[in-house]
């Protein structure tokens, strides 16, 4: 009996590593637009479905299934969507947000994030229900032998506790840390990194200094966009999706991101990673349609008693 | 080398400046001087195009500066050292004074201004890893300075560098700042309320009352006229 | 004045209901319900958000519970809806003071992410308690006891019923205390804690409010469609139709949610019949669209656009005849409070207080004593610590050591609105009037605190008013007036909570000469009718002409204290202000 409990219990856990780190990168997307901006996004999810579809079109229908194959395809459609959506956030941006933030409403205070809120509101019912009248509501998923081959860790126990890994999740969480690292380099070390911090810490200052914030913003917005766009690709072969996915994605993306304290980056990624793993042990005990419910319970209790988040620092601007 | 007249400005419908002239010539020191409220950072605000004038013409080095975007007119050599510091407090020392050398010339000359910025204010270097939101007042206002140097710039303008400082710290500052002006003959303009550091060391000085310029004149004649004491204290 | 907005309301649901009445086709008499209900809900979420500002995302929470609770109450228990209803709007406004006292502890962004959360959560629930679609059983005998009409007209006039109902509900809150107090908080909730107003209660009797309206609008939807799943009560396009109606027709009036779904709802019902097949989710795109067109362009709505515009063209010439201001001149104005120029009584006391942020001492072992009737000014150089220790006096920041002691008492943990009570007025450096209220509106605010009802607020607002010398532009808009007079209009707010002791926070910031000086004269009237006044200010200028006391700070310590001609000769001052360097030239 014991060992059962205990594969069942390292399986989770497994699972949830996994989709964790995938969670991470998507949390990540979020955190640099909040984290430069100050801007939530209530669209993330829905550009994340975005992503998804792009990436899945890119895969059946633009060649991407006959030059690369089911094996490589599926990636290789899910970095090709990533450019694809930054150009996506970037006109999103340029049109829409930027008038309603940046520098020219941070006089504004509260009137100012709630214009920018009911905004990307307005922006996430017409990618839902524009993409419901585009793709219909049937679902639909990427297809790839890797999602239902796995490797195999153990037996640990004896001839018991055997963990199957998942090579399409598998793959997914590394290439989801691989691209974090790079993005955690591009923003600590370059000089356009250096820029977003910049305009994050002081608009005005950064103005100064002659950094062009509404630029920075652009390019933090699309960046955003187009890293939980990737992380959408890269769960597409695992997760079937439909025009409505990004409703389940978002409180997750926001779990995370208030999870790893507002704004924080690499926070981001470890509050993605723990509700990867809430959302997976959970599996254990709850029945699966009570699965978002606990992470909305979770999320709501982490914003009720500790809304600085449980990594990196308290990050809001006074 | 700056050349401003007859700027109005101010915020939504209160006007702060009122039909305000002032020149700098290149090499010169221009101190302003006012009480605070008489306007002196919202001169600065509008030279550097966060706010807009409502009235009035400024030109750097001959051409139209209010054509250019606010993030442009670092690049032409203007840089502002606002009031308050405004260090930015996540990104280390360093990183701050990286990204004081975002123009070109900045990069040009980053190996010879680090030394520079380096020799005048020791303790940067001692803290160069150290989050700037980490930092004293004092050190905040020398990192302030020195952002503003590492951009090479043509015109450095410092807003109340003085501000909430020891008086040590103060002197200390301005103190530094003469030696700049020794060694490379930077343009500066200056504002301050405290009159008699900022005259000191100035060619030129103005004195800023409720949005107005009441009176120009070198360190002595503006020194020894009453009219500064009156627009300070009221009597 | 009742008769006036009363009227044309009564007038357009008569209207409404003899329009209804030749409907005859069943679509159409849905939809001129679905548009009383969507107005309804407009309205309710208008109640809570639109009057405190503090955007709901949430508001399908209260809907989608009246819903299910009389859905689930008929199936199960076979209860009338006429009793479900009721019943619903209870539940409804429970539900509203629960995540009302949960979440308003949470600042802007948590606030919108939680109760964008709440339903969503909720939602899952109700999808786990397996209660996917919930249909009403019908009733063939005794369909009325039921609410089941087989005539679409029957939910019309009961819709038409609610709404009316509604509207004049949210225009008594609107015009009372409670409507007062909620535009106080959306302008500056600090100033109106200093107002006197207890603004965590008036925020959850909205809320309240709000959920009890939108539960009862939920279970009314229920008993108009017969079925219900959770999608179409918690979903997030529920949340977001309440918002956009309200948004769209305009927000903080009640004309707002109806002229929103008037014009939203049949347009997307109309595209969903026409083009639904071929373009399912035409619907959410309207709204996703409307929502977005409005932020960018008209962000208050519709109805505020056409009246400002309005305003603009019949009131510029009502404005250029400028009325000159009369100054009173000392005692004139007011019913003089006999003053005895009370010797020596202290009646705020201040000792050794500190105040540290991180390593900056920003006040550091202040004391000083302020006499009945007298002036002190509190001036120093920039950074020098005023606005902290002004924030310590008026309670808004707790000090490190040290007390403030008003008439004996210390005030240590006080908050705001019961120093307010206590008889502590005061004015902020940056003004928040409300644009679109009149003077007399935006002064009745600071009346509340001490008076039992409406009218008597309003009188202590029309005297406040008075002795400010406001009495020529009490009717005007906010909106119209010059920062003199916006200052003395928040002079006279803080006036007509008739305070002993005014705290006033650079009433005399960016006023020309000849403007500081009737100020100053205003000031000076009152402290000859036993106001004490504590003023702060940056320039010395003239304060000189102002204040019977100074206490100078520099580097967060008291410098000197003394009366402005000594002042203005010690050298000590004059370092401070015009450099070490000065004195020892001078």
């Amino acid at each position: 009996m014991t060992p059962i409990l205990v594969e069942n219990f390292l399986q989770s856990l497994m699972a949830g590593l996994l989709v964790g780190a995938i969670y991470g990168l998507m949390c990540v997307g979020l955190a640099l637009i909040f984290g430069v901006m100050r801007v939530i996004n209530f669209a993330q999810g829905d550009f994340m479905m975005l992503g998804m579809y792009v990436a899945y079109f890119l895969f059946v229908a633009f060649g991407v299934q006959p030059t690369f194959g089911n094996i490589v395809g599926p990636y290789v459609a899910a970095f090709l969507a990533a450019p694809v959506m930054f150009g996506v956030g970037y006109l999103a941006h340029q049109f829409l947000i930027s008038r309603v933030s940046g520098t020219r409403t941070a006089q504004l205070e509260g009137e100012g994030h709630y214009a920018q809120l009911i905004l990307t509101l307005g922006i996430a019912l017409v990618l839902q229900n524009a993409g419901q009248m585009i793709f219909g509501s049937m679902v639909v998923s990427v297809r790839t032998p890797l999602s239902s081959s796995a490797w195999i860790i153990g037996p640990l126990w004896g001839d018991f506790v055997e963990i199957f890994v998942n090579k399409a999740r598998a793959i997914a969480a590394v290439v989801s840390l691989l691209v974090i690292a790079g993005l955690v380099l591009l923003i600590g070390s370059t000089r356009l990194g250096k820029a977003l911090r910049a305009s994050a810490d002081d608009p005005t200052a950064a103005t100064y200094i002659g950094v062009d914030v509404n630029f920075a913003h652009s390019i933090a917005f699309a960046l955003g966009t187009s890293i939980t766009a990737l992380a959408g690709g890269l769960l597409a072969p695992n997760y079937p999706f439909h025009p409505f996915v990004g409703l389940e994605y978002v409180i997750i993306m926001y779990a995370g991101v208030v999870l790893g304290g507002l704004g924080s980056i690499i926070g981001a990624f470890w509050g993605g990673m723990t509700i990867g793993i809430v959302q997976q042990m959970s599996a254990l005990v709850l029945p699966t349609q009570l699965q978002n419910s606990a992470i909305f319970v979770f999320f709501l209790l982490i914003v009720l008693l500790r809304p600085q988040g449980l990594f990196g620092r308290v990050t809001e601007r006074t | 080398m700056l050349e401003i007249a007859g700027i109005s400005a101010g915020y939504s419908s209160v006007p702060v400046l009122r039909d305000v002239s002032i020149s700098v010539d290149e090499g010169q020191f221009v101190s302003v001087v006012g009480p605070n409220g008489a306007g002196k950072s919202t001169l600065f605000k509008t030279i550097s195009g966060i706010l807009k004038p409502t009235a009035g013409t400024i030109r750097f080095e001959g051409n139209d500066l209010l054509g250019v975007p606010p993030s442009r007119r670092a690049h032409l050599g203007i840089a502002h050292v606002p009031e308050g510091r405004h260090v930015f407090p996540s990104l280390t020392v360093m990183e701050n004074l990286e990204l004081g050398a975002y123009t070109e010339a900045g990069r040009q000359n980053w190996a010879t201004n680090i030394e520079r910025i380096l020799t005048l204010f020791p303790v940067l270097s001692e803290r160069r890893r150290q989050f700037a939101g980490t930092l004293s007042g004092g050190e905040q206002q020398m990192l302030a300075i020195g952002r503003g140097l590492a951009s090479s710039p043509k015109l450095l303008m410092l807003d109340e560098p003085s501000m909430g400082l020891a008086p040590a710290i103060a002197d200390f500052i301005f103190d530094q700042l003469t030696e700049i002006r020794r060694q490379t003959r930077l343009t500066i303009l200056l504002v301050e309320q405290r009159v008699a550091e900022a005259l000191q060391t100035a060619d030129h000085g103005y004195v800023l009352e409720a949005g107005r310029v009441v009176l120009e004149g070198d360190n002595n004649a503006l020194r020894s006229d009453d009219r500064i004491r009156a627009a300070y204290l009221g009597m | 004045m009742r008769l006036r907005t009363t009227l044309p309301l009564l007038v357009l649901a008569v209207a409404y209901a003899v329009i209804s009445f030749f409907v005859t086709n069943s679509y159409y008499q849905l939809m001129m319900t679905l548009v009383l209900v969507w107005a309804s809900f407009g309205l309710a979420w208008n109640l809570f958000s639109g009057y405190t500002g503090l955007i709901s995302f949430g508001h399908a929470v209260f809907f989608g519970l009246g819903a299910y609770f009389t859905a689930l109450g008929q199936i199960y228990f076979d209860f009338t809806p006429w009793l479900l209803i009721p019943v619903a709007a209870l539940v409804g406004g429970a539900a509203g003071l629960l995540i009302g006292a949960l979440t308003f502890r949470l600042r802007s962004h948590y606030f919108a992410l939680a109760m964008l959360a709440y339903p969503l959560a909720i939602l899952n629930v109700f999808m786990w308690l397996g209660y996917q679609e919930l249909t009403i059983p019908m009733k063939h005998k005794g369909a009325v006891l039921y609410m089941q009409f087989t005539d679409g007209r029957m939910y019309t006039l009961i819709a038409i019923v609610m709404t009316v109902a509604i509207v004049i509900l949210s225009q008594a809150v609107e015009r009372s205390r409670f409507g007062m107090a909620l535009i106080a908080i959306k302008q500056n909730e600090a100033a109106a804690e200093a107002a006197g107003i207890n603004t965590l209660v008036w925020k959850l009797r909205a809320i309240t409010l709000s959920g009890a309206i939108t539960g009862a609008i939920g279970a009314f939807y229920v008993m108009v469609l017969l079925v219900v799943t959770p999608e179409s009560v918690f979903g997030m396009l529920v949340s977001a139709q309440a918002l956009t109606v309200t948004m769209f027709g305009g927000v903080g009036t009640v004309w707002g949610p109806l002229i929103g779904a008037a014009i939203l709802i049949p347009t997307s019902q109309i595209l969903q019949a026409k083009l639904g097949a071929q373009f399912p989710g035409i619907e959410g795109v309207i709204y996703g669209l409307a929502i977005i067109v409005v932020i960018l362009s008209a962000p208050e709505g519709i109805f505020w656009r056409v009246r400002d515009k309005l305003r603009k063209r019949s009131g510029t010439t009502a404005v250029a005849e400028a009325v000159a201001i009369d100054v009173p001149t000392a005692g004139d104005a007011a019913p003089a409070a006999s003053v005895s120029q009370s010797g020596g009584q202290i009646i705020l006391s201040v000792r050794n207080l500190s105040k540290s942020f991180g390593g900056l001492k920003a006040v550091q072992n202040v004391s000083f004593d302020v006499q009945r009737g007298s002036i002190l000014g509190i001036i120093g150089p920039n950074g020098a610590g005023k606005t902290t220790l002004f924030n310590l006096l008026n309670g808004f920041q707790h000090p490190d050591a040290g007390e403030v002691m008003l008439d004996g008492h210390s005030v240590f943990g006080v908050t705001p609105h019961r120093l307010c009570e206590a008889g502590v007025g005061r004015t902020f450096q940056v003004m928040r009037p409300f644009p679109r209220l009149t003077v007399a509106e935006n002064v009745v605010i600071g009346a509340y605190v001490r008076a039992a009802n409406d009218a008597e607020a309003r009188e202590h607002a029309a005297n406040a008013i008075a002795r400010a010398g406001l009495t020529n532009v009490a009717h005007r808009v906010a909106s119209e007036l010059t920062t003199k007079e916006l200052r003395l209009m928040e002079l006279a707010r803080a006036l007509a909570g008739a305070p002993r002791l005014l705290l006033l926070d650079e009433t005399l910031a960016g006023l020309g000469a000849n403007e500081a000086a009737e100020v100053v004269t205003v000031l000076r009237a009152l402290a000859k009718q036993g106001i004490t006044i504590v003023i702060i200010e940056h320039t010395m200028h003239t304060m000189v002409r102002l204040v019977d006391r100074f206490v100078v700070l520099d580097h967060g310590a008291v410098l000197v204290e003394d009366t402005p001609q000594a002042i203005t000769r010690d050298s000590r001052v004059i370092e401070a202000y015009l450099g070490t360097k000065w004195s020892a030239h001078a």
